[in-house]
């Protein structure tokens, strides 16, 4: 039994300019102590995808229009508002990407971690100071006693993020969901941060997911990967063989397009051309078709499935024996995931048929 | 303070085309200083201090060259770029342009030079006027030099977005119509306009969708190989500015700490900052993730205004902890010397860096000399943790990116390429 199992999560927002197709049908397992990455580029669902399981859409306009999210066999979506918030920070646990905003400028750290803990235990302030201490301190902040009575201002950036990691690991939930929790810090606090984050959940045996557009942070920090187009996942595997044989031609794509750290000099980068597609159209077909290089006649009115790759019929959702899916109807071969094209003699992308322009 | 190049003497060259008859420089830069007061008070505004954003730096950039400024935030990087372009008035220093220093340069005679040299913003979205159309935008350099007019401008500014990649149809649409790449491409095509020489881009694509980065990186490269553009690029993207620069030098709180050919750097880094920076860059693949050694450094940038004394980095240096605590570090100012050929670094002890697990474990692709350096890095201390990452499964096969390049027939081609 997964701890945390999503099935067809469909997610819009009706907004002034029409209905966003924000999540279209997203379906993931999640074990206990395991390390999840969605990786994506923005718009492409990861971050709402994880506020629907934490029932945190911004309302009216965000909602969630079908499927389940089971939480040790719960289902969230039917839980009312109470019963949610108990457990919000107590059971799952969630950190930002800005750590200045997501905390409150006008409260102290202590205000703010003591109010967090009352709030799901019961302990006199001065036990749950004590505990705040004992926060900070497992984080690294040198002087918590007095640290606890600044302001988030008075903090830097990554300091912050460790104070947000401390709040969140504070009631030692069973799954912590990081959104870019990175991404607005400097690459060698990002090092201390993640070294932290990856340190402190195997401690504690906490599962984390751990949304980034990066796949260097992913690489280095998961177990098993969801790479997500438009509100799609389009491909799922175990972080090694999403690396050593990438087959969905957008997570090709994305390996072809970044400079690495590592390349040989010269080595040219492979852009994925185009833009990504305006939700505010019902998907047609495969998403990611328009940009792709393999796209067949198919891809541009019929969306793939999920499947697994190779003759496997018994599909492995969670941990290391995770089956390799991806949604293509036209797979890049290894010999194509390593050159970043297709290789077959005389292919052509297919062309857009002329009833399916918009 | 010395000048990391002797300008007269030791001309800038790339690294692999050193030669003593170099011509000038396109651009010289000389201990430039950029000092920003820190004021006190309502009224009468005292002057308590100053944020040293620039303390000191030198650089020169060959015509055609790409040289790479990195560092963290705020380092000063983007003041280098900004006082270079004379948006600032720099606080002491002397800012070279074709052998013209420009530095005091004031009216018609720096907007003469303002013609030469451009800049692409980071935030394609801040960057461009929402109440002006694309054509108008690109064609304002023109008007403010007075350059063309009439149908002759329309054509050279429909050029310009063709150029850059955009249909010349779309010049009277608005920036808010255009997706963020392309806006971009628009404030490529705006420095383009005058025909400039050096394009000084400050973090071009760190706002872009990474699908979006290759495009940008790739149109750069081409522009660069189609006008004979030189760039001075500003990222604190590490991989980015490997891929595009011929010579890098790296930032830290107002200095230049470490400056080499690209390939030499990334190889054979010798600041232990530029090492700590280098290891902290995350590399796509979980194998060498897995073999490699971070530096993790321990607290944050000091305070620019009040910066440390001797070397700026001793505060979080893991050499410097592994050598005892050098006095040395803290009482003199380490000056950039020259290491090995056009390698110079700012470092009192840089010759223990080479050849540490550190060093050569930097992008994980040199394993093997692992093993011998491993002995040394265990008493590492408390700056120095091995975190170990590697999933259990080991991960056998890794994608080793093609060692030929072989460049599909669509998109920009590479400026080696054609040579």
């Amino acid at each position: 039994m997964p701890l945390l199992s999503v099935r067809d999560l469909v997610v819009r927002f009706r907004t002034h300019d029409g209905t966003v197709y924000a999540v279209n049908g997203v379906s993931f397992d999640l074990d206990e102590g395991e390390t999840l990455g969605l990786v994506g580029e923005s718009g492409c669902g990861k971050s709402v995808t994880n506020l629907a399981v934490m029932r945190l859409l911004p309302a009216p306009a965000g909602r969630i229009e079908g499927g389940r999210v089971y939480f040790e066999d719960e289902d969230l979506i039917a839980l009312d508002e109470s019963e949610m918030r108990d457990l919000r920070g107590k059971e799952i646990a969630m950190i930002f990407q800005d750590p200045m905003t997501s905390l409150n400028p006008v409260l102290t750290i202590e205000e703010q971690m003591v109010e967090t803990i009352k709030a799901h235990k019961k302990v006199t302030a001065k036990e749950a100071r004590a505990r705040a201490v004992e926060l900070l301190t497992m984080v690294g902040i040198a002087q918590p006693e007095g640290r606890l009575r600044d302001f988030p201002h008075q903090f830097s950036g990554g300091m912050r993020q460790r104070v947000m990691i401390a709040m969140a690991l504070a009631l030692q939930p069973k799954l912590l969901i990081a959104d870019e929790p990175t991404t607005a810090l400097d690459v060698t606090i990002q090092a201390q941060v993640l070294e932290l984050l990856s340190r402190l959940a195997a401690d504690h045996g906490t599962a984390v997911i751990l949304i980034t557009h990066d796949l260097g942070v992913v690489a280095g920090m998961t177990r098993r990967i969801n790479v997500m187009y438009a509100g799609f996942v389009v491909e799922s595997a175990t972080t090694p063989e999403l690396f050593a044989g990438p087959s969905h031609p957008y997570t090709v794509g994305l390996l072809h397009s970044m400079p690495r750290l590592d390349a040989q000099p010269g080595e040219p980068l492979i852009p994925i051309e185009g833009t990504p597609p305006d939700l505010r159209f019902a998907p047609t077909g495969c998403p990611f078709a328009p940009r792709c290089a393999w796209r067949v006649d198919r891809c541009w009115t019929e969306m793939p499935s999920l499947d697994p790759i190779g003759a496997t019929t018994e599909v492995i959702t969670t941990g290391p024996e995770a089956t390799h899916r991806s949604a293509c109807w036209n797979r890049p071969t290894a010999a194509e995931a390593a050159a970043g094209r297709p290789l077959r003699e005389g292919f052509v992308p297919a062309a857009q048929p002329v009833e399916a322009a918009r | 303070m010395t000048p990391f190049i002797a300008p007269e003497t030791v001309p800038s060259a790339s690294m692999e085309s050193m030669s003593s008859t170099m011509p000038r420089p396109l651009l010289e830069v000389e201990d430039l200083r950029m000092y920003f007061a820190i004021t006190s008070g309502i009224l009468l505004s005292r002057h308590v201090g100053d944020v040293r954003a620039v303390d000191g730096l030198s650089l020169s950039i060959q015509k055609g060259e790409t040289v790479g400024l990195v560092g963290e935030s705020g380092c000063g990087k983007s003041t280098v770029g900004r006082a270079i372009l004379r948006l600032y008035r720099p606080t002491a220093g002397r800012v070279i342009f074709e052998g013209q220093d420009i530095t005091k340069a004031e009216g018609s005679t720096l907007r003469a030079v303002r013609r030469r040299m451009q800049m692409i913003f980071q935030d394609p979205y801040a960057s461009l006027n929402p109440r002006m159309t694309a054509a108008g935008i690109v064609s304002e350099p023109l008007e403010i030099h007075g350059v063309s007019s009439g149908r002759e401008r329309a054509q050279r500014v429909r050029d310009l977005l063709a150029t850059v990649g955009l249909d010349p149809d779309y010049g009277d649409r608005y920036p808010h119509e255009f997706s963020g790449g392309q806006r971009q491409r628009i404030g490529v095509a705006r420095a383009l306009a005058l025909h400039p020489d050096l394009i000084v881009a400050d973090e071009p694509i760190s706002a872009l969708d990474v699908s979006i980065q290759a495009q940008i990186i790739n149109l750069l490269e081409h522009l660069q190989e189609e006008f004979g553009l030189t760039y001075l690029f500003i990222a604190h993207d590490l991989s980015v500015v490997r891929h595009i620069s011929d010579r890098i030098a790296v930032m830290y709180l107002g200095k230049i700490v470490e400056t080499a050919g690209s390939r030499d750097l990334y190889e054979r880094p010798l600041h232990p900052y530029a090492v700590a920076l280098l290891s902290a860059v995350p590399i796509p693949d979980p194998a060498i993730e897995g073999r490699r050694r971070r530096i993790i450094l321990t607290g944050d940038v000091p305070n620019p205004s009040n910066p440390p004394s001797g070397c700026r980095f001793h505060t979080r240096c893991w050499l410097r902890e592994r050598l005892g605590n050098p006095e040395r570090c803290v009482e003199e100012e380490p000056i950039l010397r020259e290491m090995a050929g056009r390698h110079d670094v700012a470092c009192h002890f840089a010759e223990e860096v080479d050849g540490t697990a550190e060093q050569v474990q930097v992008t994980g692709r040199r394993a093997g000399a692992g093993a011998a350096g491993e002995a040394g890095a265990q008493g590492a201390g408390t700056a120095v943790s091995s975190t170990s990452r590697e999933p259990e499964t080991g991960a056998t096969q890794v994608v080793v990116a093609p060692e030929t390049p072989t460049a599909p027939e669509g998109p920009a081609p590479r400026r080696r390429d054609r040579g």
